[in-house]
């Protein structure tokens, strides 16, 4: 749908330390809009902190977050949200005694009417075929289940960024094919930007345009799924010298 | 297991009451425990409906409000005031007292407690502590430390034959249940207490899904002081109060909360009305039961915190 040379978000040098370890530092891309990009590198390379800090979780020592011009960097997470910028977690963060169509309506902006924001969370759980479990608290659903839930969740404000951190773990191949489905569904129909963090080669080999590899707190390669596989650096990140 | 203690802390004072030949079992004695379980629920229903606000203040921001029953006493003048000096009905007062209240914990919130919270716990225990300290003597050095009472409703219901509560008791508890109710469905069914509830079970995760938790905060200190100074009028028009009142009332609802776990509202709600029914029962079966209550409810207190530290309803981890 975009313009595949269209950039949707700039991270410019951003740093960010905890005491001597440098988590992030000095790690700059351009996220191409409208694409499903994958952010890969060694468990400690920076990779989820890198989504803290673009989403305001965290705050960065230094560098930027450039989003529709604007630098987003230490905004609060809630701002970023509300403009249009949405992310999962690596490990499933539902409201476990809030209902699935709660959990849905706890992330609509209190500026759309409630009507609308209903219809929303209708219309997505349906996308993620939860509507079945509408009413049922988050704590009793599957881990999968859960996955779907968060995915949905935040789906409901229509951003333009979404940022999946590991998708994949912990989710049966089915509901994989499923969850991958859905993604494919919003960058190819609606033109969603998705950057995906994920372990599984499959996954970001088979579904990510353009992947960035990042190794101790920096960005060591980018390019196709090709190139990665065979870029030098990148094995010696994964696989050590030889 | 705490089924089964609670099941012993209530069949005690009847163990007490039959070996201190303080229990007849006849058909005056036993309508006179009526009354007496009647009044505790009706009390209990009073000190549910601050304990909540006390609750909510734990469960969205894990900050412990020892300023809360202070509210609860500033309710108690603010009543007064309203009917002595403006000639208002205490209750129909609550049409702007309550407004005032809520006006005053959100600004508590944004000018003091935001600064704090999600810091060190120890900071906000001791600014609420500073802060009810402060109210003490505010009132006190306008209305001294004597004791104040509002004549209000003095009589009583004849329920039945035999059974009979006073009117402003009944009064008090009718109001504290519609607030406590309208409160509950505020937070089950409005969006912004659906983002109450959500900031309470993880404020990371709702920030992330756009919830200024920060506006949250002031809401949830607003409303918690309201429900305090509301508590405070339905106080006022059935017990005498002074400056110094405040103290007990925070303690009661600690006990309270203890009980039906930190964080609960329904919880709150239903050991507000065990607490003072099981205060009842001392008082009236144990000889000089007055004065064994408030060790009691706080050996009540100790022992909950000891067998299961997440109350009734808590939580299984805070």
């Amino acid at each position: 749908m975009a313009e595949t040379n269209e950039i949707a978000l700039q991270v410019k040098d951003l740093k960010k330390h905890f005491g001597g370890i440098k988590a992030v530092d000095g790690c700059s891309f351009d996220l191409p809009k409208g694409k499903i990009s994958g952010l890969i590198g060694p468990n400690g390379s920076g990779k989820t902190t890198i989504f803290n800090l673009m989403t305001g979780v965290l705050g960065a020592d230094s560098g930027e977050v450039v989003y529709r011009g604007e630098n987003i960097v230490n905004l609060r997470p809630y701002q970023v949200f509300n403009k249009g910028i949405s992310r999962t977690f690596q490990i499933t963060r539902i409201y476990r005694e809030m209902t699935v169509f709660e959990n849905m309506l706890s992330a609509s902006s209190m500026r759309v009417p409630e009507s609308e924001a209903r219809e929303q969370a209708e219309k997505l759980m349906e996308f993620v075929t939860l509507t079945p479990l509408r009413g049922e608290y988050g704590g009793n659903l599957s881990y999968g289940q859960q996955k779907l839930l968060e995915f949905a969740r935040a789906l409901m404000t229509d951003p333009e960024i979404i940022l999946l951190d590991e998708p994949a773990a912990g989710v049966n191949r089915t509901l994989l094919q499923n969850l991958l489905a859905h993604i494919h569904h919003l960058q190819e129909e609606e033109g969603k930007t998705i950057l995906i963090i994920e372990h599984d080669m499959n996954v970001i080999m088979n579904h990510c345009e353009k992947i960035f590899v990042m190794d101790y707190g920096v960005k060591i390669a980018e390019g196709l799924p090709d190139e990665i596989q065979n870029n030098e650096y990148v094995i010696e990140a994964y696989f050590g010298h030889k | 297991m705490l089924a089964g203690f609670l099941v012993i802390a209530y069949s005690l004072p009847f163990a007490i009451g039959i070996y201190t030949e303080n229990v007849f079992f006849d058909r005056q004695w036993l309508a006179d425990l009526a009354t007496v379980v009647l009044n505790g629920v009706m009390q209990g229903g009073v000190y549910a409906m601050f304990a909540v606000g006390l609750t909510m203040i734990f469960g969205v921001m894990r900050i412990i409000n020892v300023a809360h029953g202070e509210m609860v006493m500033l309710g108690a003048y603010l009543s007064w005031m309203s009917f002595f000096w403006l000639g208002f009905d205490p209750l129909l007062a609550m049409v702007f007292t309550l407004p005032i209240a809520f006006g005053l914990g959100w600004m508590i919130q944004k000018f003091l407690l935001n600064a704090v919270v999600g810091g060190p716990e120890l900071t906000p225990l001791l600014m609420t502590f500073g802060l009810g300290l402060a109210m003490i003597y505010a009132v006190e050095a306008v209305f001294t430390t004597d004791f104040k009472s509002i004549p209000y409703a003095p009589d009583s219901f004849q329920l039945t034959e035999t059974i009979v509560v006073g009117k402003s008791r009944l009064i008090s508890f009718v109001m504290a249940l519609v607030i406590s109710v309208g409160v509950f469905m505020f937070l089950k069914k409005h969006r912004i207490g659906k983002a109450i509830r959500a900031t309470s079970q993880n404020a990371d995760v709702a920030m992330v899904c756009g919830i200024n938790i920060y506006g949250i905060y002031m809401v949830t200190s607003g409303i918690s002081a309201a429900l305090a100074v509301a508590g405070g009028v339905l106080v006022s028009i059935q017990f005498g109060f002074n400056p110094e009142t405040g103290i007990i009332y925070t303690l009661q609802a600690f006990a309270i909360i203890v009980l039906g776990g930190r964080g609960h509202y329904i919880g709150a709600m239903i050991g507000g009305v065990m607490l003072a029914v099981m205060e009842s029962l001392i008082s009236f079966m144990l000889p000089n039961g007055t004065a064994l209550v408030e060790i009691a409810a706080y050996g009540l207190m100790i022992f909950v915190l000891l067998i299961r530290p997440r109350g009734l309803m808590g939580p299984k981890t805070d």
